[in-house]
């Protein structure tokens, strides 16, 4: 059978993508492990919102931003001061103002959007390198925020969150399993919700002005709203990752938005490809897959010098695969599967490395 | 936007308890001495953040090239320079400035800066050369590279060192020559000012002037100048725009190295710095402009200003307020200059 | 031509979801728990700025299991390689992993779960550091059929204002260690007047806390209070916020690690030679590197302690330091992030041995109350719990000597018994964490003022320190 005239690639990848998800869907019944149903996966779930978010913003937008962590990192604190309540039995941190869990869900959202306007806002006229830098301020000023105003949130950040969630959703440290469906749910919605935005007349105007801003301009297109306006989505996205996380794992502090912090989520983007919104949680799962495997040296012995490369730990191994994939693949782990599994996507992959030994100045992602 | 630093000094201050509008030091009109000392501290701390940054702007205003492995270079040559210090005065632990003479200050630059060009010229001619024109994957690249290369710092320095303190990435500290550890009288205000610093200032200074000469007057500058300006052309003229990228990107490192032997006596080396110096880089040349020295040192004052500034003439009411939120300032008044200025102040449109 | 390829990636998709699940059926088999083991996890660091604890926190937690749980270590040179042969009675515990933080909580977080629900550990001892051991204790109310023994973090709120009932401590809080100091630097020194610099972050508080407590309580005052963020690039205008030395009496400082050496440098370009008498610092002037960085410049400052007692010697102690040195010659045996570790599982074994092995609320209940440690002299060596499960602990005040052998490195002069968390009930469940202006300049009495006791040439004197 061969609906609607799939290609061979899109008949694979989407029998594929059925089967992991009916596998993901059953997970939790079936009693398989349930620390990769309610780390690892649940992981995956949140931190592929947030990588997704990073690629729809570099892939439609063509904006690579390294401020999506803050977002995500504003959006739990935020539920961490409203939620939270103080004294005894409370969390020791934060504003404590102990509101309606669900109002405060809402609250963090509708504030996280906000901000990202505004954000994007002043970073709209910049592009390429200089929009990287700005969004690079936004992570530094955000961690610096974070550590530094005791009031809100301080350097052990605000714990017990996770006591503090909506009466429908109930309490999920007794059981972890909603959370792993609701951050499924999340996640599909999400890409739903990305795939069904590019198609909008607003998505096509911004891949229009991701390709070409000047003759998008001279049509009349005002430029600089389009950009504040996806990146407000784009926090959008985020600060739905930045909630899950702080009901996964209850705390939010300064480490979570730092720069090792905002340099992983780009590279979780980066493996999973930042062409493709699929390789948001392609890349999340590696990722968390690495760091939950080769997180010591005693973790993978058969690397040999007790599994450590050349005296480095974890991040020597995961900077060295991170190279491999861009120097191999610069549109990821994704880019790969395109390009080996369609005849058109070798050509594709040809023509653009062509393409990209004469590019002019500019920051776009390769091809 | 220079408006920013002037706005900041010229506020009136008045010294009282407790108002929005006391601070640490009286104004400038009252207390000229402490206003001079925090304008030479911000100096001197520009012309350390210039050479640094220099590297970097050398490198991306040519290439295009955005090196974030610039601050794990910096963070190598500083280790090196500590191991060849303690190598020549065998002692295993800090040293007192009296016990380093010249030559134990200059030997550690003199070895740690090649060895930082090498390895500057390998990751470029290795990883750099071949993908010219993809900036965002260059990036990747050089992201790659910095946490290899800090992961294997952290794993093999500082070696000589007292048994518990050895690798980690533990921070040790080079010392500045012993006679420039005495106060210079400047005669005005009756103010005393470290020589040390001075000597950081003369340092960069030197560099800035060097870097002039050296674009401004020699072959090879020009050819850096003219790609700068305009790549392809420069290639298309026939003219072998690698072995200027190369020598750039040496350069470049090896300015890198400098800047850590300078900063690593004035202060110390620790792992967790790269990620520092990285963002102060990056900060500097965008600010100021890339592809310029001028914009270089531009930027390099205008952080040092506000950043020594706010540390020392926010308000303090109370005890809890506001100086320690000076870095906070710091990079909001840069997103705000980059809001209304996305070339950076001295930038030119590419 | 069609039915190949439906079958293809039909195949394909089976193909994919059975390798997955096998996969992972495997690793979660591995996880099968088995009857009368106790699975312990070490959660320490590996990175950032506390990575080489490591090996010390390891070897510190397995010192007490080779000690008192038959334990035989795999390697005398690296105690990570790991220990077997741990049996309380006829229980065995299990050594399930080592957790490698980063001083940071989301790290922190992220190796806890993997600890304790991937691995399935009944009893975490650790973590490192302080912020960690917060994101910890919040971690551990939410899990409260799990055991936590904090390993070295100096952080007070813990088991002040978080207290879970299934977290103890059985060494003193940041605040804890500088107990004393602030009554020496007035009774000693003649400070009246005093500034104070610190890290703008939760150790810093905490351990400037213990010294104003102590200053404020005799009578001193603070007149200026500066802090540095962290990762501050340069001090020289922090340095200058600080009143020259000719209008203070002394400097307070709990800059630490590797902004230690940074700002006395900017200090000493500022201000001229730094004056030992005029400077007392907190661990970092004494331990962890600054031995050799800092100590040359400040030969004879007082220095805060850290819970150990370098120079001073008892029987238990130096039964203690041989017994170490034995097992472990690499790692220095007198040092706190070892020695906590070590009392921390040797509570463990204690309270396993009372519990027959039974972990959760029973083990909860059975951990000692009071227990035996070697850098303990009142109460016949003992180190009892408070009512949050927080020790009560002598602390040790030092100076920085010079030693026969030319280097310069702290050594015990001064003894504070029974320093207990709230400093006499200055600090309070209610009253907000140690923080810039926490706690305030009061003349709140200690319970050990006028009753430090000087420790000359390595013994314990009855003279008390006027």
């Amino acid at each position: 059978m061969n609906p609607a005239g799939w290609t061979r690639r899109q008949q694979i990848e989407r029998g594929v993508s059925a089967a992991a998800l009916v596998l993901v869907l059953v997970w939790p019944a079936t009693g398989f492990s349930t620390y990769w149903a309610h780390a690892i996966l649940t992981e995956t779930f949140l931190f592929g919102i947030a990588a997704a978010s990073l690629i729809f913003l570099s892939a439609y937008g063509g904006m690579v931003s390294l401020g999506q962590t803050a977002l995500f990192g504003i959006a739990g604190v935020i539920l961490g001061n409203l939620a939270t309540k103080g004294g005894p039995g409370g969390t020791s941190k934060g504003l404590h103002l102990g509101w309606d869990p669900t109002v405060a869900l809402v609250l963090a959202i509708v504030l996280t959007t906000a901000i990202g306007v505004l954000l994007g806002a002043v970073a709209a006229r910049s592009a390429g390198i200089y929009f990287l830098m700005i969004t690079l301020t936004y992570s530094v000023i955000a961690t610096y925020t974070l550590g530094q105003v005791t009031k809100i949130s301080g350097f052990s950040g605000i714990g017990g969150i996770n006591r503090y969630t909506p009466g429908w959703i109930g309490n999920i440290l007794d059981h972890p399993n909603r959370l792993y469906y609701i951050g499924l749910g999340v996640a599909l919605g999400v890409y739903v919700l990305i795939r069904y935005v590019i198609r909008t007349p607003f998505g096509l105007a911004l891949q229009g002005v991701r390709d070409d801003p000047v003759r998008m301009s001279s049509l009349g297109y005002n430029v600089a709203l389009h950009r504040t306006l996806a990146f407000g989505f784009a926090a959008f996205v985020a600060s739905l990752a930045g909630i899950l996380y702080v009901w996964w794992s209850g705390q939010i502090a300064p480490g979570n938005v730092d720069l090792p912090q905002t340099i992983d989520l780009l590279v979780m983007a980066v493996i999973g490809g930042l062409v493709r919104i699929e390789g948001a949680w392609i890349g999340a799962f590696v990722f968390i897959l690495m760091q939950n495997y080769i997180t010591s040296s005693t973790h993978v012995p058969w690397l040999g010098f007790g599994g450590t490369l050349f005296g480095g730990s974890f991040n020597t191994i995961i900077g060295i695969i991170f190279l491999v994939i861009v120097l191999v693949s610069p549109d990821g782990l994704l880019g790969l599967w395109d390009r080996f599994l369609t005849p058109g996507g070798r050509i594709r992959w040809r023509r653009r490395r062509q393409a990209a030994a004469t590019e002019p100045a500019g920051l776009t992602p390769a091809g | 936007m220079f408006v920013y630093v002037l706005f900041v000094a010229t506020v009136p201050k008045t010294f009282g308890v407790g108002n929005w509008r006391t601070t640490n030091f009286g104004s400038a009109v009252q207390d000229p001495s402490s206003f001079l000392k925090i304008v030479l501290d911000s100096l001197t701390f520009a012309a350390a953040l210039f050479i640094v940054a220099s590297g970097f702007a050398l490198i991306f205003g040519l290439m295009r090239i955005v090196n974030m492995a610039h601050g794990s270079f910096y963070l190598l040559a500083g280790y090196i320079a500590y191991e060849v210090q303690q190598g020549m005065t065998g002692q295993g632990f800090s040293l007192q400035s009296s016990e380093v003479n010249t030559w134990e200050w200059i030997v550690p630059l003199v070895v740690a800066a090649p060895c930082i060009a090498v390895v500057g010229f390998v990751v470029q001619q290795a990883f750099l050369r071949w993908n010219q024109g993809q900036e965002l994957r260059q990036a990747l690249i050089t992201i790659a590279v910095s946490v290899i290369v800090a992961d294997q710092i952290i794993a093999h320095f500082p070696r000589n060192t007292s048994e518990g303190q050895r690798f980690g990435g533990n921070a040790v500290d080079l010392t500045w020559p012993g006679w420039t550890d005495r106060f210079v009288d400047l005669h005005i205000g009756g103010v005393q000012y470290s020589l040390a610093r001075l000597v950081m200032l003369g340092i960069g200074v030197a560099v800035g002037v060097g870097l002039w000469l050296w674009l401004y007057r020699t072959k090879t500058g020009m050819v850096i100048r003219a790609g700068v300006d305009d790549r392809q052309m420069t290639a298309a003229l026939g003219i072998n725009i690698q072995r200027t990228f190369a020598i750039a990107f040496v350069v470049g490192s090896a300015l890198a190295a400098l800047g850590a032997v300078v900063w690593a006596s004035q202060s110390n080396i620790s792992s967790g710095q790269d990620g520092q110096w990285l963002l102060n880089s990056l900060v500097v040349v965008i600010v100021g402009g890339m592809g310029s020295i001028f914009g270089a040192a531009a930027g390099a004052i205008l952080f040092a200003f506000v950043s020594n500034f706010g540390a020392s003439y926010l308000p303090t009411t109370g005890t809890d307020c506001c100086t320690q939120y000076s870095s906070i300032l710091t990079f909001v008044l840069i997103a705000l200059v980059l809001a209304f200025r996305p070339r950076g102040l001295f930038g030119r449109s590419a | 031509m069609r039915r190949p390829k439906l079958r293809s990636w039909k195949t394909a998709a089976v193909m994919v979801v059975a390798s997955a699940a096998i996969a992972v059926w495997a690793s979660g088999s591995m996880a099968a728990s088995n009857a009368k083991v106790v699975k312990v996890a070490i959660m320490t660091d590996c990175k950032g700025a506390f990575a080489f604890g490591y090996d010390y926190d390891i070897g510190g937690a397995q010192g007490a299991f080779a000690q008192f749980a038959h334990g035989v270590t795999k390697s005398h040179a690296k105690p990570s390689a790991g220990m077997t042969g741990i049996r309380v009675g006829d229980t065995q515990i299990k050594i399930v992993g080592y957790g490698c933080g980063n001083d940071t909580v989301p790290l922190a977080i992220t190796e806890t779960k993997r600890l304790m629900e991937k691995l399935n550990a009944d009893v975490e001892i650790g973590p490192l550091s302080g912020d960690e051991a917060v994101a910890t204790a919040n971690y551990a109310k939410a899990h409260p059929t799990k055991t936590f023994i904090i390993g070295t973090a100096g952080s007070q709120d813990p088991t002040m204002q978080i207290a879970p009932k299934n977290m103890f401590r059985y060494y003193g809080d940041g605040a804890q260690w500088n107990a004393g100091i602030g009554e020496i630097a007035y009774k000693k020194l003649g400070w009246r007047k005093a500034a104070i610099i610190m890290d703008d972050y939760s150790f810093g508080w905490t351990s400037a806390a213990g010294m104003i407590a102590d200053f404020c309580a005799v009578g001193g005052d603070i007149v200026k209070r500066v802090f540095p963020p962290l990762n501050t690039t340069d001090y020289s205008s922090w340095v200058r916020q600080l009143p020259p030395p000719n209008q203070v009496d002394g400097y307070f400082s709990t800059v630490g690690g590797t902004g230690t050496s940074a700002m006395l440098k900017a200090f000493e370009q500022a201000y001229g030679k730094l004056d030992p008498k005029q400077w007392i610092g907190n661990l970092f002037f004494g331990f962890l590197g600054a031995d050799k960085v800092v100590a040359p410049k400040l030969v004879g400052a007082y220095v805060g302690g850290f819970g150990n007692m370098p120079g001073v010697h008892t029987p238990r102690a130096d039964a203690y330091r041989a017994f170490m040195s034995k097992l472990y010659p690499k790692l220095p045996n007198d040092d706190s992030f070892v020695y906590n570790y070590y009392v921390g599982a040797k509570a463990l074994i204690q309270g396993l041995q009372k519990s027959g092995g039974a972990v959760g609320a029973k083990l909860q209940a059975s951990l000692p109350r009071s227990l035996v440690s070697p850098f303990q002299i009142s109460n016949g060596g003992v180190v009892k719990l408070d009512s949050r499960r927080q020790a009560i602990q002598d602390q040790y005040q030092l100076q920085l000597v010079k030693k026969p052998d030319g280097s310069v490195g702290p050594t015990v002069i001064a003894f504070i018994p029974n320093v207990d968390q709230s400093f006499g009930g200055l600090f309070k469940p209610t009253s907000p964490p140690p923080g810039r202006t926490q706690p305030p300049c009061q003349k709140v009495k200690t319970p050990w003022q006028g009753k430090i006791k000087a420790v000359v040439n390595g013994k314990v004197t009855n003279q008390v320190i006027k």
